[in-house]
């Protein structure tokens, strides 16, 4: 049995975190002052403002994808206010599904003091407001990242669905951190990535991940204690991770805070 | 025109390589996305915190077709004039040796390059880098302040942000402190080449040579083609949202008013994005208009000081730049006290006229090299980003 988080409108997750969502990178560096003083989640990027063509609707759809995660319980959006992307819009197609949501801009907050001092305020008020409770959660979906060895897999992906669990695969990049997206968008409660050989364990803010090294190569080897598990592990002692995991173990890569939040981009910027 | 440059003088640290920095940081720059917060970490918690810079990104070692442009921005990046030394932090791979080695073929000066593989681990990594910190610590600050000469300035100007005042009140102010210091021989670079679309036949006329003039309407021609090839119109992203409130009405028009930060000097030469100036004067550099694309673009490319008009106001800075902001507007300056450092609004307003402003902002410049904290220094503003092109040939 799993003991999750009924995160009001989003469903039931594995963590309940707070998401404050800068949605253009002139608000990045508050979102991180104001996610140190009231323990949520944030990211760094670099987008939302000089995006053009499919981008505009694209990096409007991921930050909605991420705010709508069921291991999200509330998000501040915080904009600048002369962006591209503007952060009214973003935080309406969150609210449309997820009222607890509220929108912070620098523009009409009295400069940076004014705008830390409303946000923080803000995001006191939602965690107050939509505490989440806790809930059991009966279908649990596992993410897999990267490229894991077939038996392994194939055996942990067949005692998984027998217990009632989905299972969602992503390995269109080398990079852990861009099949992240995929994931995110699937709404995955807990991710298992096997990163490539050349690639450290990564791990996400929203989503707890649990890496696996592999025995090929020489740099997982050199790090083999920042892994969760070698390659000799068995299906069941996977399966049994991942409960354990969702049920609140934090990861390695979640104890550290290592990886970040990778957008997806199609065009270059203007 | 009067400029009280006979009294002033810069002062600055001299680097091997010959050119000025205006700030002496430590600089740790993690090469992938994993040890972001690792360098973070560092900067916040050594004893020297507050001469030790880093940044975040969202790189993850992938050499794709944007390789060369982000192998550039690191290399350029590390060896900024304004860094004393610099830590790399990496997982341990040939792309990152890559790195390592344009930065060293540039510049001689202190390059540490600590990896996750042979620490073995992030917490003994991080203790590496601490140590390391603390190891070129005497080294960066034996380097000493001294009188510079005016060549050391090596000027970037930007806009973000603009409003209908941007064209007639901070650009042309921040164009006359521009051709005063390309006069007294440094350098000056406007950039933003979708933001001067439209206007590139006026900064051509200007060019020293009938080559340089063509190089400054290619740019803007490449640039253009580079995003219609899936039939994207630019004039359809420009002016933005925020610029048509602050009342602009075509991109023609925001060309006009941006082309004006350039002064009237003529143009040496062009850029590529994060390629640095050979010789003094005024350069034409092909970058997004988007600000942190631009920004460290400048940063790879030895800029020591930016300035930044905003009509908006936006609080970003660099990790390595002391970036200056000129308001557009008093309303603005006054709405977001903390985000701006000197008001060009009082040219609207009648109680200041263009010239005044500019000298204000040349004073401005020096004093801000010589030591003097921005407001984006002050709120400890680092953004750093990656410009790519994902896929575009041009």
């Amino acid at each position: 049995m799993i003991n999750g988080y009924l995160n009001n409108s989003r469903g039931i997750g594995v963590r309940s975190h707070q998401l404050i969502l800068p949605s253009v990178v002139c608000s990045t560096h508050l979102a991180k002052k104001v996610a140190d003083q009231v323990d949520a989640i944030t990211f760094s990027h670099q987008h939302g403002c000089g995006i053009i063509g499919p981008d505009v609707a694209g990096v409007n759809q991921y930050f909605v994808a991420l705010a709508s995660h069921p291991n999200i319980q509330s998000t501040v959006v915080l904009g600048l206010g002369c962006e591209t992307l503007q952060g009214n819009e973003v935080t309406e197609s969150i609210t449309a599904h997820h009222p607890e949501t509220e929108y912070v801009v620098i523009q009409e907050s009295a400069g940076m003091a004014g705008a830390l001092e409303s946000s923080v305020a803000t995001a006191r008020a939602l965690q107050e407001n939509f505490a989440p409770q806790h809930t059991e959660l009966k279908t649990l979906t596992i993410g897999i990242e990267g490229f894991p060895e077939s038996a392994l897999i194939n055996e942990f992906m067949r005692s998984a669905e027998e217990t009632g669990y989905k299972t969602v695969l992503s390995n269109a990049s080398k990079e852990p951190s861009k099949n992240f997206a995929d994931l995110v968008r699937s709404k995955c409660h807990v991710i298992i990535s096997f990163p490539d050989a050349n690639q450290p364990p990564t791990g996400l803010p929203l989503i707890p991940v649990i890496t696996i090294a592999s025995s090929q190569s020489m740099l997982h080897q050199a790090l083999i204690s920042e892994f969760d598990f070698s390659s000799s592990l068995t299906a069941s002692e996977l399966l049994q991770k991942v409960v354990t995991v969702a049920n609140g173990e934090l990861t390695k890569c979640e104890a550290k805070k290592i990886g970040d939040i990778v957008v997806p981009r199609m065009v270059r910027s203007v | 025109m009067n400029l009280q440059s006979n009294d002033s003088q810069l002062t600055g640290f001299l680097r091997k390589n010959g050119r000025w920095g205006f700030r002496n940081y430590i600089l740790v720059l993690p090469l992938h996305n994993a040890l972001n917060q690792l360098a973070d970490q560092v900067r916040v918690h050594h004893p020297a915190t507050a001469i030790i810079t880093s940044v975040a990104h969202d790189w993850s070692g992938e050499v794709d077709s944007d390789w060369a442009r982000i192998s550039r921005v690191f290399s350029g990046f590390a060896i900024n004039p304004n860094v004393g030394a610099t830590i790399f932090i990496g997982i341990g791979t040939p792309a990152e040796e890559e790195i390592l080695r344009n930065a060293r073929a540039h510049r001689e000066m202190p390059i540490t390059y600590l990896t996750l593989k042979d620490a073995g681990g992030f917490e003994r990594l991080e203790q590496q880098v601490m140590e390391s910190v603390s190891e070129v610590l005497p080294l960066v600050a034996s380097v000493k302040r001294e009188p510079a000469p005016w060549s050391a300035m090596v000027l970037g100007l930007e806009c973000g942000g603009s409003d209908a005042y941007s064209g007639i009140t901070a650009n042309p102010a921040l164009g006359v402190a521009s051709d005063k210091f390309v006069e007294l021989g440094a350098t000056s670079i406007l950039a933003e080449t979708m933001e001067i679309l439209g206007a590139e036949h006026l900064l051509a006329a200007r060019a020293k040579t009938p080559e340089v003039g063509q190089a400054i309407i290619d740019v803007v021609a490449r640039y253009e083609q580079s995003i219609s090839y899936e039939g994207i119109d630019i004039r359809g992203a420009q002016p933005s949202r925020g610029n048509i409130e602050g009342g602009l009405t075509t991109l023609e028009e925001k060309s006009l008013g941006a082309a004006k930060k350039a002064g009237n000097a003529p143009f040496t030469g062009v850029l590529d994005y994060a390629h640095t100036p050979t010789e003094a004067g005024l350069y034409f550099m092909d970058t997004p208009g988007h600000d942190i694309e631009q920004l460290t673009g400048f940063a790879a490319s030895d800029v020591n000081i930016t300035v930044f008009t905003t009509g908006r106001g936006t609080p970003t800075g660099s990790a390595v730049i002391p970036t200056i902001k000129v308001a557009t507007n008093t309303e603005m300056a006054t709405a977001l006290p903390d985000l701006i450092d000197l008001n060009a609004g009082t040219i609207a307003d009648g109680t200041q006229t263009v010239l005044e402003v500019g000298a204000q902002i040349f004073e401005e410049i020096v004093a801000v090299a010589n030591g003097k904290l921005t407001a984006a220094e002050m709120g400890g503003h680092r953004e750093f980003n990656l410009s790519r092109l994902y896929g575009s040939t041009l």
